[in-house]
């Protein structure tokens, strides 16, 4: 066990830094800026059944210390994923967490079967939580019942780890946290966006198309610690912390506040290589002052 | 340099830089060109851009701002319009301040063809983008036409450092510089079968040159502007509609792209006027 790595359940991690979905493609995008496998894991872009233009311009807008998207889940499908992306990130030797939306049980239990045929998904994260769509997200993050049943099915299955992405809009996503666990989820990640809106004073108009996006970046961090912080207290499983990661301080923030890992998210916009610097910024700081990325994990609480 | 020379280059691998700002030159109160001081040689085509940001920005302004670049080499330089909270601080960087510059980003302009006549058409900072490639195109000995359009005198920036290397043509909404109207009250004078154009302006501007040039069957590449979070591919904010259908994204498959792909007229044509819709 080297003093980076970390476990999420059943899946051993090389170190702790992952990244998160939506913001870094499918990964291959990197090439010219760092090998992708030296990080924790790479979560791709939320996959559907079929592949989805997007919502149509603007996506999105930058806030104070933040940005607002409603990209709507634009992405290749899954069947591209296995046949065009995923022997690729197998050859390159890539943690990768296959990130799944439907919006019914059943399309969320065909996307997991077909990425069950494939090898090198690591762990599934099961997107309950996106803003920007009709149907699906995050009306299902926000209910305890559905969300443990679809966690249930997809579990049922597959043998592939499934992390489940929640929403900080969920009234009380302690609760919906522990019925994920208690519907056999291996992992929780935490959060993704919160709705915002923002409006062009000039031209006296919405910015986005959509009226409302997701919000993402520093701004979203301190919801998103505390948020880390209820979960772990709420329950056992391993809680995945995202939210405004952008340093290297920031992240080690969230393993104190227990997260067992953590994603990097709008960071890799302003800066490809942001996880990577993050990665080996926490390294630095573990030999600095001689303790385990394991030993962290939590040491706020303590 | 040949025509051949300009169609046969290699696009250089895409690197964030970190680059002090090596001067600011003003332009009126409204225009600036910085120039950075590039670590390395910097090998930017004409038609590709730059996300720039000031290292010591911090959480806000968050996200790198997309910028054409106006040369590359040693310096690498952009032209800005004031417009939003990004470029107000560019606007105020002093000499030595840190940028980091990722780049070089997206597909340049299509290279000119053999035996046609370049015609450049631009307005506003679209003047970048084409006055990098006018320069390409006088070093292989070219000399294309520039149609330069603007509200008035003080919306020509760089209009001096045309002079010479084009042949150049001014017009101004009110009159104060060149011929009255609009680029495209010239515009359809100028296109024969002879003919290419390569253009960048605001939204309506490049809508009413492409459909001219389509009309009249003449090749028309646009350099397109978006919002754009991280300028190489991942975060699908730039999605610019297509006549085909969907859409491609304006960082990776564009900016600069032939002008009959992108619907221009549709529910969700462009319609930006000006930049920075990040602010």
């Amino acid at each position: 066990m080297s003093r980076e790595s970390v476990t999420v359940g059943s899946l051993e991690l090389r170190n702790a830094v992952l990244t998160a979905s939506g913001t870094f493609g499918y990964a291959l995008e990197y090439d010219d800026f760092f090998d992708v496998a030296e990080l924790g894991g790479i979560c791709t872009k939320g996959l559907s059944l079929h592949p989805r233009p997007g919502n149509p311009p603007e996506r999105i807008c930058e806030t104070a210390a933040g940005m607002l998207n409603a990209i709507g889940l634009a992405n290749v499908g899954v069947e591209a994923f296995c046949t065009d992306k995923l022997p690729l990130l197998r050859e390159r030797g890539v943690t990768v967490i296959a990130n799944i939306f439907a919006s019914s049980v059943a399309d969320f239990v065909t996307i997991t079967k077909r990425l069950d045929a494939e090898a090198g998904v690591h762990a599934i994260e099961l997107n309950v939580s996106c803003p920007n769509v009709a149907e699906g997200g995050i009306e299902f993050g926000k209910d305890k019942k559905m969300c443990a049943q679809v966690t249930a099915a997809v579990k049922g299955a597959t043998k592939i780890p499934v992390w489940v992405k929640m929403s900080p809009e969920a009234a009380e996503i302690a609760a919906v946290g522990k019925a994920c666990e208690d519907a056999g989820a291996d992992a929780l990640t935490a959060v993704n966006t919160i709705r915002g809106m923002a409006i062009d004073s000039q031209l006296s108009r919405v910015r986005l198309k959509n009226r409302t996006g997701g919000l993402s970046g520093p701004a979203l961090k301190p919801i998103a610690l505390r948020i880390v912080w209820d979960l772990v207290e709420a329950v056992s499983i391993p809680v995945i912390g995202i939210g405004g990661i952008s340093t290297t301080r920031d992240a080690i923030e969230f393993l104190m506040a227990g997260a067992t890992a953590v994603q990097v998210g709008t960071a890799n916009f302003v800066d490809p290589c942001a996880a990577s610097k993050i990665r080996a910024g926490i390294q630095e700081y573990c030999e600095q002052k001689n303790v385990t990325v394991r030993e962290l994990i939590g040491s706020a609480r303590r | 340099m040949s025509i051949d020379d300009l169609r046969s280059r290699n696009l250089a691998p895409r690197k964030l830089i970190r680059a002090p700002l090596l001067r600011r030159e003003s332009i009126g109160q409204a225009y600036h060109v910085l120039t950075f001081d590039a670590p390395s040689d910097c090998r930017a085509v004409a038609g590709q851009f730059t996300m720039v940001r000031g290292a010591e920005w911090g959480d806000a302004p968050l996200l790198p701002r997309p910028m054409s670049y106006l040369t590359a080499g040693e310096a690498p330089s952009i032209l800005i319009k004031v417009f939003g909270e990004g470029t107000v601080r560019m606007a105020r960087a002093e000499p030595g301040e840190p940028f980091e510059l990722l780049g070089p980003l997206g597909v340049p302009w299509r290279a000119p063809t053999e035996g046609r006549r370049q015609l450049l058409v631009g307005g506003g900072v679209g003047i970048a983008p084409l006055l990098f490639l006018a320069r390409d195109l006088a070093d292989a000995g070219q000399k294309p036409v520039v149609l330069y359009g603007g509200r008035g005198r003080y919306d020509l920036p760089m209009r001096h450092d045309l002079k010479g290397i084009c042949e150049l043509q001014v017009t101004t909404e009110d009159g104060s510089r060149g011929t009255k109207g609009r680029v495209t009250d010239v515009l359809g004078e100028l296109l024969g079968g002879d003919t290419e154009v390569y253009t960048c302006g605001p939204d309506r501007m490049m809508a009413a040159v492409a459909k001219m040039c389509a009309e009249r069957d003449v090749p028309c590449e646009a350099s397109l502007e978006t919002p754009m979070a991280c300028g190489y591919g991942v975060c699908l904010g730039c999605p610019v509609p297509l006549t085909e259908g969907g859409y491609i994204y304006a960082c990776t498959q564009g900016p600069c792209i032939d002008a009959r792909r992108v619907d221009w007229t549709g529910d969700h044509a462009p319609t930006r006027v000006d930049t920075e819709a990040t602010s």
